[in-house]
C-alpha cells in the first residue's frame, strides 16, 4: 500500500540502524509516548535491531489504558440506565472497571454497541429517536476533533437524543506529568505522529525548552520510527535538544488548524483523571457551556459507587514507564488478553498486550 | 486508537468522500480536512480524514534516506521485518532478553 510499503524498505532500515550504531556512544532511554508506536516497534522487531546503548520504553499513549476506573465505572453505570444505548469503540468493551466491564453489563441486558466512528453513534441516535444514545468519548487529540465534529452535526440537525461522555485527554500535559515526576530517566521522547498531525509539532517545543529533552515526532512504519530514533540519538549525543519532525508527510508545525478549531469550539480544557498519573490539571476536555446539553455526565447523574483498583495490576506503573510488563507478577500467568486483569492487556495499544503478543512465550 | 491509515480519495460530495484503502472503498468525512481533493491521500482515523498526506515531503524523506544510505555500506543485516498476524506470532528474538539491563542485552544486530 502506498505510503506504507516504501517506509518498510529493509535496505534503508539497515542504513538507519548503521547510522544509529555509528552515532550512539552512551546509554540512552527514549520513551515512545504512543501505544501505536509500542505495537509497531514489537510487530516489526525494532527493539532488537537497535544497539545495546539504545533502550525504548513505553509511555502513557493508550487512551483506553489511561481511562481511570472512576470514569469507566460511570460509563458502565450510564450503560445500565433504562432507555440508554451506549456506543463505544470496541477497545473499551472488555476493560475491567471496579465491578465488571461494559461487556458484562451488556451480558446483563445493557444496550452497549460497538462503533467504528462517532458518526456511527449519530446514526444510531437518528434511528432510535425514542432512546438516549450516549457516545463514550475516549481518545486523545487525534480523536477529540472527530467527536467535536459529530456534536456539531448533531446540533445542526437538532438531534436531541445524542450525548457524549467526554473522557478525552491531552498528550502534552501527560508528558509533562511524567517528566515532572522524575521517576524514570528519559533522554528523549518519540512524539505521537497522529496526535501531532492535529496539534502540530510546535506543541512539543516545551520539551527541549523546559526540560532539555529532545523530541522526534514519528510515523508508524519502521523507517519512520528508526528515523526518529536516529534523530534522538544525534540530539542526545550532541547535547542539543530540539523538536524534529520525522513524519513530515503528515505533520506540520502548526498542525491541522480546522481540526483544532472544531475541537476548541466544542471543548474546553479541564482537569482529568489518568490511570497511573492521577488527577492532572488542564489535561482533559470538557464540553463548553454552549454544548453542555450534549454532556452525558450532566444529563444523567449516576452514582457509580466506590472505586476499586485491580489488585496486583501494575498497569499504572507501566503507563508511567517505571516498569515493563514482564515485571508485573500477574503478566501472562494470571493476566492474558482472553482474561485481562487490567486495561494494558486489553487494548490494541496496551503495552502488556504488545509484550504478550510479540514478546515470545518464555517472557 | 490513534491508528490512522493512508487512503486515496476517489470522489467527493460536500463534506463526505469515498476513499480507497487497500482495495476497499469506504465513505469518510472531510469535516476536518475540507482542503482534500480527489487524488489526494488522506489519513483516515475513526471515519474522518485527519490530514492530507504531503507527497513532496514523502519523496523528500525517501531521498534523504537514500542520501544517508550512501554513507553506510551494508555492514548490518536486517533481512525482512517480521510483520506477522497476531495468531502466528512466534518467539521473536526479543523474548530472550526482555528483562536484562541494557548493557547485557543481546539485542545487537548481526
Ligand atoms: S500484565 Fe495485566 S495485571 Fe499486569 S500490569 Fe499488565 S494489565 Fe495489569
Amino acid at each position: 500500500m502506498r505510503y506504507i510499503d516504501e517506509f518498510r524498505d529493509p535496505r534503508l532500515a539497515r542504513k538507519l540502524v548503521a547510522n544509529i550504531q555509528a552515532r550512539s556512544t552512551r546509554p540512552v532511554r527514549f520513551m515512545e509516548f504512543c501505544g501505536g508506536h509500542t505495537h509497531a516497534i514489537f510487530r516489526h522487531g525494532l527493539r532488537q535491531m537497535l544497539p545495546p546503548t539504545v533502550e525504548l520504553r513505553s509511555g502513557p499513549g493508550c487512551p483506553v489504558c489511561v481511562t481511570a476506573n472512576t470514569d469507566l465505572d460511570r460509563a458502565i453505570a450510564l450503560a445500565k440506565l433504562p432507555g440508554v444505548i451506549l456506543a463505544t469503540f470496541g477497545d473499551m468493551l472488555k476493560v475491567p472497571g471496579s465491578h465488571g466491564s461494559l461487556q458484562t453489563a451488556r451480558a446483563e441486558g445493557a444496550d452497549v454497541r460497538v462503533v467504528y466512528s462517532a458518526l456511527d453513534a449519530l446514526r444510531i441516535a437518528r434511528d432510535h429517536p425514542e432512546r438516549a444514545v450516549i457516545f463514550l468519548g475516549v481518545g486523545f487529540e487525534t480523536t477529540a476533533p472527530t467527536v467535536a465534529a459529530a456534536i456539531l452535526e448533531a446540533e445542526a440537525e437538532g438531534l436531541d437524543n445524542f450525548y457524549v461522555l467526554s473522557l478525552h485527554k491531552l498528550t502534552p500535559p501527560a508528558t509533562r506529568a511524567i517528566l515532572d515526576a522524575g521517576e524514570v530517566r528519559l533522554s528523549g521522547i518519540i512524539g505521537p505522529g497522529h496526535v501531532t498531525t492535529v496539534i502540530g509539532s510546535r506543541a512539543w517545543e516545551f520539551l527541549p525548552q523546559d526540560y532539555s529533552v529532545p523530541c522526534a515526532v514519528a510515523g508508524f512504519e519502521p523507517l519512520d520510527i528508526l528515523r526518529a530514533v536516529a534523530a534522538l540519538v544525534e540530539m542526545a549525543e550532541d547535547g542539543r535538544p530540539a523538536v524534529v519532525n520525522a513524519y513530515s508527510r503528515s505533520v506540520r508545525p502548526e498542525g491541522n488548524r480546522v481540526a483544532l478549531e472544531i475541537m476548541q469550539r466544542v471543548f474546553e480544557v479541564s482537569e482529568a483523571d489518568w490511570r497511573g498519573l492521577g488527577r492532572v490539571p488542564a489535561s482533559g476536555l470538557a464540553l463548553r457551556p454552549k454544548y453542555v446539553r450534549f454532556d452525558a455526565a450532566l444529563a444523567f447523574p449516576v452514582d457509580p459507587g466506590p472505586t476499586r483498583e485491580h489488585k496486583g495490576c501494575r498497569c499504572g506503573d507501566v503507563l508511567r514507564g517505571t516498569v515493563e510488563p514482564p515485571e508485573c507478577p500477574l503478566f501472562r500467568r494470571v493476566c492474558t488478553p482472553a482474561r485481562p486483569v487490567g486495561p494494558c492487556m486489553v487494548s490494541a495499544e496496551g503495552a502488556c498486550a504488545a509484550w504478550y503478543r510479540y514478546g515470545g512465550a518464555d517472557v | 486508537m490513534c491508528l490512522a491509515i493512508p487512503a486515496l480519495i476517489t470522489s467527493v460530495e460536500g463534506t463526505t468522500a469515498r476513499a480507497e484503502i487497500g482495495g476497499v472503498e469506504r465513505t469518510i468525512s472531510l469535516a476536518l480536512t475540507p482542503e482534500a481533493r480527489v487524488g489526494d491521500y488522506v489519513l483516515i482515523h475513526t471515519g474522518f480524514a485527519i490530514g492530507v498526506v504531503d507527497e513532496e515531503e514523502a519523496q523528500e524523506t525517501l531521498r534523504l534516506l537514500e542520501e544517508l544510505a550512501e554513507f553506510y555500506p551494508d555492514e548490518v543485516e536486517v533481512s525482512q521485518f517480521p510483520n506477522l498476524p497476531i495468531s502466528q506470532s512466534p518467539n521473536l528474538p526479543i523474548s530472550q532478553s526482555p528483562n536484562l539491563p541494557v548493557s547485557q542485552s543481546t539485542n545487537e544486530v548481526h
